[in-house]
């Protein structure tokens, strides 16, 4: 009996770890040598994994206890139990679905919402071809819708579309866009001061967007040597240029550069230009700081910022000489030195505003 | 500061590394954060509040083993592991008791908890053999069997606090006690 309690004892402190280095090498040749202490050992293993386990469990169920009797239960039962409201326990019940439906509802709206406007640009990029392939170049044409009711002088309706213009001759030929006067059955120019002209279209250019208008009217005077010059060579990309037009009815100057040599879908008839323009600009002349022409304003790309087209001016020779020069009194120069050159932005304007038309089309 | 500050719900990582470090107040928050999420979710699924207390309980108690296990990973919020697992065996409890399981009112989300659970029950079967074996003991030897093995009381102590004239009378006693108990708790 003694000798049984003191194995138990063995095999408890043995399974603990409690043994010295010598005893437990002892104990460990006994186990080996005796199958049945060897099993007992294995036995009361078990057991203390088991006692253990209870004990951590009990005492982990006694702390819960504890800290349960901290919870005031039944106000918090009255809290969550269902709710007599149908509705109030539908939204409690819910409350996770209703969120991810609110949030799908948000997010397919947005969803909705970008589809619709990715399409509506698509729309726009295919009505801006169309219209490249039907008259090649002029893109959202700047032609401006007169709406206002100052009636001119010499007309009883009012101009139904407005664009700009510049003097090539001092005699009366004005240069503008082919799109400006497409369809039009009378056309008049209004200068600065606010004087009208009728005129007449005397050289069209549909491929070139270029139009060549001759002041027909007896009242007008001549309009002196023209102090800008056409430039023969093309100009280079960042070039500071300045254009004057009409997209209201005093004459508006806007300041950019340009930005590239080509135009919309590398149109090489004309310069892409960073210019604020708005329709009623087109027609209007695309001046270099030294006061040369190098192009005419005729469009701009929709939904780009920043990007307006200019016929570059080669083609503005090209319209002159197939008018017939005698008819041309002291027409403007190309390639030369204009008298421009060196003066100031405003001292510049100051001189170019005089040759810079509206040009109203009646139709 | 910053643990007053997170005085009310812990952290997740807080509970795992409290529970690993045996901390009694990372259980403690624990235990009083949760809480009502499952009273809740008895409340409204045919229980009352001993069943949400003892439901939550064994919840927690596959949590604790699980951390101190060391296989728990935060892969999902303790919050929703305990609602899953709290659900899993108030469902148990409910087909146990052929009460309607079908139209289960839930406040969250749900995770797939089962092996957990089944092998709290594995563990809470040996729970129960352990505390009925030790019911069948009887008194003084279920006492003196609990403060030696849970209470950690030395046999002095023990000797002391049941009046035995000895440790070695009193060493004698926990052995015989001992081979009752080992008899039912294996027979059994």
């Amino acid at each position: 009996m003694r000798n049984e309690i003191e194995l138990e004892a063995i095999i408890e402190d043995y399974l603990k770890g409690k043994l010295t280095a010598d005893e437990q090498q002892a104990f460990e040749r006994l186990r080996a040598n005796d199958p049945i202490v060897d099993h007992r050992v294995v036995a009361h293993k078990v057991f203390l994994e088991s006692m253990q386990q209870y004990a951590d469990i009990l005492l982990l169920k006694e702390q819960m206890d504890a800290v349960h009797k901290t919870i005031d239960v039944d106000s918090l039962s009255d809290d969550l139990k269902p709710h007599p409201s149908k509705i109030v326990r539908m939204w409690r019940n819910n409350k996770s679905a209703i969120a991810v439906a609110a949030s799908f509802l948000v997010l397919a709206m947005v969803m909705l919402y970008s589809i619709q406007s990715q399409t509506k640009k698509d729309g726009s990029f295919e009505a801006l071809s169309r219209e490249v392939n039907k008259i090649s170049r002029s893109q959202n044409d700047l032609i401006r819708n007169i709406k206002s009711n100052n009636t001119p002088k010499s007309s009883a309706t009012p101009a139904k579309f407005g664009g700009s213009g510049f003097a090539i001759s001092s005699n009366g030929y004005i240069l503008t866009n082919y799109h400006v006067i497409k369809g039009a059955d009378s056309l008049y120019v209004q200068n600065n001061k606010g004087a009208s002209f009728k005129v007449k279209a005397a050289y069209t250019d549909p491929v070139n967007d270029i139009a060549v208008l001759k002041i027909s009217d007896l009242s007008f005077e001549n309009l002196g040597s023209l102090p800008y010059s056409i430039k023969m060579t093309t100009a280079g990309i960042g070039e500071a240029v300045y254009t004057l037009g009409y997209p209201k009815d005093d004459v508006v100057l806007g300041d950019g550069y340009v930005s590239s040599k080509t135009g919309i879908n590398g149109d090489t008839l004309a310069y892409q230009v960073a210019i604020p323009v708005n329709p009623g600009n087109s027609g209007g002349p695309l001046i270099d700081n030294n006061g040369n022409i190098v192009g005419v304003i005729n469009g701009k790309q929709d939904k780009v910022d920043g990007a307006a087209f200019a016929v570059k001016s080669k083609y503005i020779m090209e319209a002159l000489n197939a008018i017939p020069q005698d008819s041309l009194n002291r027409r403007v120069a190309f390639g030369k030195k204009s008298s421009l050159k060196g003066l100031k932005r405003d001292k510049q304007v100051a001189k170019i505003q005089d040759y810079v038309f509206m040009i109203k089309v009646y139709n | 500061m910053s643990i007053k500050l997170s005085s009310s719900v812990p952290t997740d990582r807080e509970v795992v590394l409290g529970i690993l470090n045996n901390s009694e107040e990372a259980l403690n928050k624990l235990y009083v954060a949760y809480f009502p999420m499952v009273l809740q979710f008895i409340l409204n699924n045919n229980g009352d509040d001993d069943d949400a207390k003892d439901v939550y309980q064994e919840a927690i108690i596959v949590l604790y083993n699980k951390i101190k296990s060391g296989s728990f990973e935060l892969n999902s919020k303790l919050k929703t592991y305990i609602y899953a697992v709290s659900r899993r065996i108030w469902l148990k409890k409910l087909t146990q008791h052929s009460k309607k399981t079908n139209n289960i009112t839930d406040f969250e989300d749900v995770l797939v908890v089962d092996d957990d659970v089944e092998q709290h029950e594995q563990k809470d079967m040996q729970f129960d053999k352990m505390k009925v074996a030790l019911e069948g003991l009887g008194e003084p030897c279920k006492t003196i069997i609990e403060d030696f093995y849970i209470h950690s009381l030395s046999m002095q102590d023990i000797c002391e606090k049941f009046g035995y004239t000895n440790t070695d009378n009193a060493k004698t006693q926990k052995y015989k006690c001992l081979q009752r108990l080992k008899k039912i708790f294996f027979q059994s």
